[in-house]
């Protein structure tokens, strides 16, 4: 009896296995359309990047020039040092980033004051909807020679530091403004993966006697884990991204040295040359490179954690 | 969670209160500079004078905005933008997120479909091709074309498919013993024990499509089809590069006057509001502390 | 197994009437066939370049305001807008309308785009309809630049664009606290023929610098942008203290031999740049030069920390005017930078400011753009006060209230070579009483007089606006009027130049360079003999070719 309804579920399941990947199939075609019409199809515009694309002659008209943007590129004067910039900048901002959002989310989770709580969250995820054309302004007012920050600095007997306009100083204040603007709203993605951990986890840790340090360490921790590794790998395209905004808004030509990354020079190729083709090649390259990182990142993560993010 | 009343939990208590709420105010304070900025004069403004407290207080950039009719034409406009955005993507993202969570033996077409969207999410065709595609579906200048080239928001479906990955297996099957259908599965197992993570990405669309000011300047062709974002853009504009290209005096002159900084920071204030209301709202999603079970597997 | 073919054709039929749908979203025909309306007016659709605060009345648009309305009335037309934006938008949306083949029947463009447009025949030929239509006083204005605006629209000997004029080629002016001046008892220009030298600048900025007269208790020397130099007569620049040694920054000059040199290699910017490092060393100049922008600069001055600019003649309408809305009692008064033998040396180019008006190939009624070129800069222009209420009291009105030029739906400047010079005879003559307000043509003088007329007669009680007026005409037009009258102007004849291949690749790498180097030498990172080095690198690494092309295009 038993055996032969074990039997017929069995059968069961394997017509059900066979219905469900039709339904995973019709799950995911309405999504697959409107990437086919909206990402895929304007795909064709990646030749420009092969072209000397003229908007008057069009994609059939224009010239193809093969590579010669991509050698155009690395001949620059200025290139090394424009991708060294826009490495360190972006890596500055990813790792400072998320481990300030992390600790932040897990600090956050420890207050019992619903209303502080509920503002604190509130306010620190408002920096985020600012652009830096606002944000640029408050920045310089308090980094500039007079600004708060130099007063204070003043106050303790040290030198006047001038901020924006030291190359030693212009990463660390992109990295920390960046950090301080985007950490509210980073943590966000942490609070909802603490959510996700099973209370019961600290409860009968706490009845083991583990102290605060050593549930977070051992539970809290490991629980956002896979979110964790997740973001950091989706954030590994964006090691060619220094932040146009940002940069651009408090950049001069005193700190080019150290704060000109990739976007803001093609910016500034664009302006005068209209350049529609380079700025496609440099898109391109960024994107294989995005593609490489991402990919060896998942399957190294694969290797450690035994998971596949994706 | 800190318990017990050993000097130092308490004192670990202090530190973290302390911490966090320092953390708060170093965000308020800029913030609080922006809002005493939309209650000052102009030339107070200019002169950068304005802390935290305005000077010559007016509220003369608010009452600009209330008679600025394109200002509530392009608030409006923003709002059905976020509404249809929301609902497009949150089904999408659910949709596509459940099959992809399968493993392999599930359904072996999941590294096919993989693979797409990771290149969709990496490469773009640019600008100008973009543009041909969507003029050609006849979609410039509605309110389509805000909401439907980013109807797929990939990177939200990928992190909604790792919180499916977490949900015990044994819900699932529980659920499938009763006869309950993928979608079925889908709506009463894991979207219930996902909430968290689908305040999060509501949240990215909402928070997202509200501030995207791009899509607006070049595919609306009227500014009367300007949604928020887009129309406050287009009143801040750098004199200073308008200086060197060699404007008219005349335009200078209007366009200096609407540059008072007073003016943008109550708009900017304005247009923070709806955000500020909606947070608090889903909030409630991330507290309620639904039992999911470890994510570790 | 019948289930599942069953099951998967069910699927692929769902997939097939999603793409079904969506395909009959995509059906582009497009939708702009019409040429003419009902009542068979034709229908010009414009590319509107647009302006950020038009200050229009509720209800009127871009698209259909009291200008667009006066042109539909006289030429008989409806103009609809096809887009509107304005500054690097509109630029974008002309590329996209170009690229997606979907041209505007009329619209502005620049010289870059123009050349494209023609080789790839995608405009109208307007030699004829420009020849026949365009009224004498329109013809007379371009030959008042030497037809040279025309001939930058002219290839292969047919006019394919109506071209922009750039009005009278003037100083960079050094705008200084008149107030301050007095206070401190300091005597400047003693002749008073508004000359300055450099020594009389550096002794005022470092009597402001002592004194704080601004008591703002953290005075700065001279501001300037970190771009030193710019194309046009910028603000905060370098540019009228580099014209003392005959340097003309970033401009290129036509020498008397036919050869062309870069002005930001000249020794004369070299000798400035030696001056400014001088200056920078002793806090003459803002010690936080480089890293200000313009917002900060435009905050000293209104703080009352500086009280002394350098820019154009109109920068108090724009610019110094929040300094007075701060200091009731701020005055500035102009003066020009003059060398060593009491000369102005100014760049002069005879140029179309860039701006064109092209019409799509085989738009029906291309004449329709001559017409309306005549309507806004001939007929509105020479309109007097009492027949203006009568033809466009519409007009009248806008121009009563402010709105901008940008609601125009032809907004490329037209003017005579002269006409600032001209306007100002015209002021001078209604403040002497020698003429009528109402005998003044241009209506946008007859807006500034009467607010000249007030701060004259009442300077602490009226508008910042009327202030604006008066420096602006009376302080800044006055010192052009008076090196005109003097005969002070040295012109230096410069090129115009649009983008020639070599500066398309390299021009935006050089012209970082040249800030970065010049910011270096000026702040002493680098030695004033650096400079040598700039010339050599801006001529390896691209700038020979650029003034080989220019001499070759100049040739032609």
């Amino acid at each position: 009896m038993a055996i032969n309804n074990q039997g017929t579920t069995i059968r069961h399941r394997k017509k059900d296995v066979k219905k469900a990947k039709l339904t995973y199939h019709a799950m995911l075609a309405p999504g697959m359309i409107f990437l086919l019409i909206f990402s895929f199809t304007p795909m064709f515009g990646i030749i420009m990047a092969f072209q000397d694309f003229v908007p008057a002659r069009g994609f059939f008209g224009s010239e193809f020039v093969g590579l010669q943007h991509f050698q155009y590129m690395f001949d620059l004067p200025d290139i090394a040092r424009v991708f060294r910039n826009t490495i360190v900048i972006a890596l500055g901002k990813i790792i400072f980033g998320s481990l300030l959002a992390i600790m932040f989310a897990i600090l956050l989770n420890e207050i019992r004051l619903k209303l502080l709580k509920k503002s604190v969250q509130t306010i620190v995820y408002l920096p985020h909807f600012l652009s830096w054309v606002v944000l640029s302004t408050v920045v310089v007012n308090l980094f500039n020679l007079d600004g708060t920050v130099n007063q204070m600095i003043e106050f303790f007997g040290f030198e006047k530091i001038n901020f924006l306009g030291s190359n030693t100083w212009f990463q660390p204040l992109l990295i920390g403004s960046d950090v301080w603007k985007e950490f509210g709203f980073n943590s966000v993605i942490y609070l909802a993966a603490i959510a996700s951990v099973d209370p019961g986890l600290h409860e009968a840790a706490s009845m083991d006697g583990a102290n605060w340090w050593k549930r977070v360490w051992h539970i809290t921790l490991p629980g956002m884990l896979p979110i964790i590794l997740l973001l950091a790998i989706l954030s590994l395209p964006s090691v060619l991204d220094g932040g146009f905004d940002q940069v651009y808004n408090l950049y001069s030509p005193i700190v080019y040295e150290t704060g000109d990354t990739i976007d803001t020079y093609v910016y500034r190729e664009g302006l005068v040359g209209r350049d529609y083709s380079f700025g496609a090649a440099v898109g391109l390259l960024k994107s294989i490179i995005g593609l490489t990182l991402i990919l060896s990142a998942n399957n190294a993560a694969k290797k450690f954690t035994e998971r596949k993010l994706f | 969670m800190i318990e017990g009343n050993s000097f130092s939990s308490k004192f670990g208590k202090c530190i973290i209160y302390f911490i966090v709420i320092s953390l708060g105010l170093v965000c308020l304070l800029p913030l609080w500079n922006i809002v005493a900025i939309s209650f000052s004069s102009g030339a107070a403004v200019a002169a950068n004078l304005v802390g935290l407290t305005p000077i010559n207080f007016s509220t003369g950039a608010y009452e600009m905005i209330m008679e600025d009719a394109q200002f509530w034409r392009s608030f409006s406009i923003s709002v059905q933008r976020v509404v249809l955005a929301l609902v497009i993507n949150l089904i999408l993202i659910v949709l596509m997120a459940y099959p992809l969570s399968k493993t392999k033996r599930e359904f072996k077409s999941r590294s096919i479909y993989m693979n797409i969207i990771i290149f969709a999410m990496l490469f773009s065709g640019g600008l100008i091709p973009t543009y041909i595609v969507i003029r050609n579906l006849n979609l410039l200048d509605t309110i389509w074309v805000l909401v439907l080239p980013g109807a797929v928001p990939i990177f939200s479906v990928i992190l909604i498919m790792n919180f499916f990955v977490g949900v015990p297996k044994s819900l699932e099957e529980a659920a499938i013993i009763d006869g309950a259908s993928p979608l079925q599965v889908l709506f009463k197992v894991y979207i219930p024990v996902s909430l968290p993570a689908l305040a999060t990405v509501a949240l990215f669309s909402i928070v997202g499509n509200w501030n995207d000011f791009m899509s607006g300047l070049i595919y609306m062709s009227q500014v009367s089809n300007y949604p928020i974002m887009t129309y406050i853009q287009s009143l801040t504009i750098d004199i200073s590069e308008l200086v060197r290209a060699g404007t008219s005096n005349e335009s200078l002159q209007n366009i200096a006057e609407v540059q008072n900084r007073n003016l943008n920071a109550a708009k900017i204030v304005v247009s923070t509001i709806p955000l500020l209301l909606i947070y608090p709202f889903l909030q409630k999603y991330f507290v309620t502390g639904i039992v999911v079970g470890s994510v570790k597997e | 197994m019948i289930t599942d073919s069953f099951h998967r054709f069910k699927l692929l039929a769902v997939l097939l009437m999603l793409v079904v749908l969506l395909a009959a979203c995509v059906q582009s025909s497009s939708n702009d066939s019409e040429t003419t309306t009902e009542d068979g007016k034709p229908i010009i659709n414009i590319g509107r370049q647009t302006g950020s605060n038009p200050k229009l009345p509720e209800g009127d648009t871009f698209e259909d305001n009291a200008y667009t309305r006066a042109a539909e009335d006289v030429l008989d037309i409806e103009i609809r807008n096809a887009f509107e934006a304005e500054g690097e938008d509109y630029d974008r949306q002309v590329a996209l309308a170009i690229s997606s083949g979907d041209l505007p029947d009329m619209m502005i463009v620049s010289q870059e785009e123009l050349k494209d447009l023609v080789d790839n025949d995608l405009i109208e030929d307007l030699t004829d309809v420009y020849e026949e239509n365009a009224s004498d006083y329109i013809k007379e204005i371009y030959a008042g630049y030497d037809n040279k605006p025309l001939e930058d629209a002219t290839f292969d000997g047919s006019l394919m664009a109506i071209p922009g004029t750039d009005s009278l080629a003037a100083p960079q002016m050094t705008w200084i606290r008149a107030d301050w001046l007095e206070e401190l008892d300091l005597s400047i220009d003693e002749d008073g023929d508004r000359l300055i030298t450099l020594d009389e600048l550096e002794e005022v900025a470092k009597a402001f610098l002592e004194n704080d007269p601004g008591d703002s208790g953290n005075p700065v020397g001279i501001p300037f942008e970190n771009y030193l130099n710019a194309g046009g007569y910028g603000s905060f620049t370098m540019d009228s203290i580099a014209a003392v040694f005959e340097g003309q920054p970033k401009k290129y000059l036509i020498e008397e031999d036919g050869s062309i040199t870069y002005g930001s290699t000249s020794e004369g910017t070299k000798q400035a740049l030696e001056v400014m490092n001088d200056w920078f060393n002793e806090g003459i100049i803002d010690p936080q030069f480089g890293t200000r922008s313009f917002d900060d600069i435009m905050a000293l001055l209104t703080n009352g920390q500086t009280g002394i600019a350098t820019g154009a003649w109109h920068i108090p309408d724009w610019g110094l005017s929040n300094v007075r809305e701060m200091d009731n009692n701020a005055r500035f008064t102009a003066y020009a930078l003059a060398d060593d033998e009491g000369k102005v040396n100014v760049a002069e180019q005879k140029t179309t400011g860039g701006s064109f008006i092209v019409v799509k190939k085989g738009y029906g009624h291309p004449e329709k753009a001559v017409e309306m070129l005549n309507l806004f800069y001939d007929d509105i222009e020479n309109t007097t006060e009492a027949d203006m209420e009568n033809t466009f009291p519409e007009v009248a009105e806008y121009l009563a209230q402010g709105v901008d030029d940008s609601t125009k739906p032809f907004n490329i400047v037209v003017l005579p070579m002269q006409t600032y010079l001209d306007d100002y005879q015209d002021v001078q003559a209604v403040l002497n009483e020698e003429m009528a307000v109402e005998e003044i043509t241009n209506p946008q003088v007859r807006q500034n007089i009467n607010g000249i007329k007030n701060y004259t007669e009442n300077p602490e009680d009226v508008p910042t606006s009327n202030w604006s007026s008066y420096h602006s005409r009376i302080e800044g037009w006055g010192l052009m009027n008076k090196l005109t009258e003097e005969d002070r102007f040295n012109w230096i004849e410069a090129a115009y130049v649009g983008n020639t291949p070599t500066m398309e690749q390299r021009g935006s790498g050089l012209g970082s360079m040249e800030e970065e180097d010049f910011i270096k030498i000026i702040t002493g990172a680098e030695p004033l003999d650096y400079f040598d080095d700039f010339v050599e690198k801006w001529h390896n690494q691209g700038g020979s070719e650029i003034l080989k092309e220019i001499e070759e295009e100049l040739a032609q």
